[in-house]
């Protein structure tokens, strides 16, 4: 008996709390029954070696307990490939991330301190804690996803496919998730500089106590910021959107277009509003360039520069909406996302 | 010529596959009447169905999750034992299950021989 339930005991401690005293009482009545039949005694208590023999061909505790319960997984197959693709995402536009830091503190020294291999090494710590973090982060959403989905929803999900879908899709042209997460990795960075480096963007002069920047965006930039950051939060959702789904669809289109729309705004008023970078006439100096420009006439250069630029990205925003209203609703093929395999 | 042992060892596995398919449909045919687990492990055998415990058990908790099934504890020679009989669901799951067999069966056979 005591063989039996130490047994037991070990086939509990691998069954969940739901209905353990339950499977224990019919695995125990069971060996109970299996003992006594094949007992060669009965009436007699049964020998050692029969209750090791009927144990060992029940099966390793674990096992057996095994057998109760229904195959659980941390991510289930359906969401799994999905989980890859976001995971890749994820740690493409993290590891992306650190490498600017990176990059910063090697332009940029000064706020370091003198121990630049020091601040390397910070750096490269924080790359692979911030990986580990983003692995434990994505894992533990989708895990989430995995407990909360009913089953049905699982199926009907599956069940909603249609060949058509196929024929819709035919002539398809290929994105790569890998573009997609690119562009989302830029546009996060754009949005942190926006704002919480925008005094960073200047123009950078040795002075003996190191590295100094002097900002060449003035006050006026201000008020785009906030607009530029919503146009591109905006445009990172609907790039996630569209590695979710996986084809531009109508719905797709016409958000690509709204945030368009927006961005068109934006950069018509930097274009047609006061200037808005001004360098300062001291980092000018500093800067003892051979040329004999002042820094107004230089920020009168530059904001010029800016507007050509701005004019550009309109023209070019103008195309990308026509392209995407022709693909979508006049040649009507559903653009494929193409979701690379190693 | 091809070694023997592959042969068997490859048709084990698919009839271990095949007999995988037809458990349910034993295990409920045996349950007209009320049986505790032990004892319906010994008639299948008897009927060369031979299934292992490890299978049995939790496939009756299984069909008692999905109504099949009914079940009660009773104590007998002070010993705690679980029975199991058909639902009157279980039943008529059982009597549909029987006429797709035969088809099955008979489909099967056209195809082979």
């Amino acid at each position: 008996m005591k063989l039996i339930n130490l047994y037991l005991d070990e086939v509990g401690r691998h069954l969940i709390a739901k209905n353990r005293e339950d499977i224990l009482k019919e695995i125990q009545s069971t060996l109970m029954d299996t003992i006594e039949d094949r007992n060669p005694h009965p009436g007699q208590g049964p020998d050692e070696e029969l209750v090791k023999s009927v144990l060992q061909e029940f099966g390793a505790p674990r096992k057996v307990a095994h057998q109760y319960t229904e195959h659980s997984y941390l991510i289930g197959p359906r969401f799994f490939p999905l989980y890859l693709q976001i995971l890749k995402i994820v740690l493409i536009v993290i590891a992306a991330l650190n490498m600017l830091g990176l990059i910063m503190t090697i332009i940029n020294p000064s706020g370091v301190g003198n121990n630049l291999l020091e601040a390397l090494a910070q750096i490269m710590g924080g790359l692979f804690s911030s990986l580990f973090t983003g692995f434990g982060v994505v894992t533990l959403v989708f895990a989430g996803i995995e407990r909360t989905t009913p089953e049905a929803w699982k199926v009907k999900v599956e069940q909603q496919w249609n060949p058509d879908d196929l024929l819709a899709q035919e002539d398809r042209k290929t994105i790569k998730v890998i573009e997609l997460a690119v562009e989302i990795t830029f546009t996060m960075i754009f949005i942190v500089l926006l704002n919480f480096f925008l005094d960073r963007i200047g123009i950078y002069y040795l002075t003996e106590t190191g590295w100094v920047s002097a900002p060449i965006l003035n006050d006026n930039f201000l008020r785009y910021v906030p607009w530029l950051t919503a146009a591109n939060v905006l445009s990172i959702i609907l790039n996630l959107f569209l590695i979710r789904q996986g084809y531009w669809d109508k719905r797709a289109t016409i958000a690509k277009l709204l945030i368009n729309a927006l961005t068109i705004a934006i950069n018509l008023a930097i274009l047609i509003g006061p200037e808005v970078i001004t360098i300062s006439p001291s980092a000018w100096q500093k800067l003892n360039f051979d040329i004999g420009a002042t820094a107004q006439e230089v920020s009168r250069g530059m904001n010029i520069g800016l507007d050509v630029l701005m004019g550009l990205s309109i023209f070019g925003l103008i195309v990308e909406s026509i392209k995407r209203i022709y693909e979508t609703f006049i040649k009507g093929s559903h653009t494929r996302i193409e979701i690379e395999s190693e | 010529m091809m070694p023997d042992d592959p042969i068997k060892a490859q048709t084990q596995n698919l009839v271990q596959e095949l007999r995988r398919g037809v458990i349910v449909l034993a295990v409920l045919s045996q349950l007209h009447e009320e049986q505790y687990g032990y004892s319906l492990m010994k008639c299948l055998e008897e009927q060369h169905m031979q299934i292992d415990q490890g299978t049995l058990y939790p496939l009756l908790r299984r069909l008692e999750e999905q109504s099949l099934l009914e079940s009660d504890w009773r104590v007998e020679e002070s010993r705690p034992r679980r029975y199991y009989r058909l639902s009157s669901f279980g039943e008529k799951v059982l009597e549909e299950m029987a006429k797709e067999w035969s088809i099955l069966k008979n489909t099967v056979d056209e195809l082979l021989f």
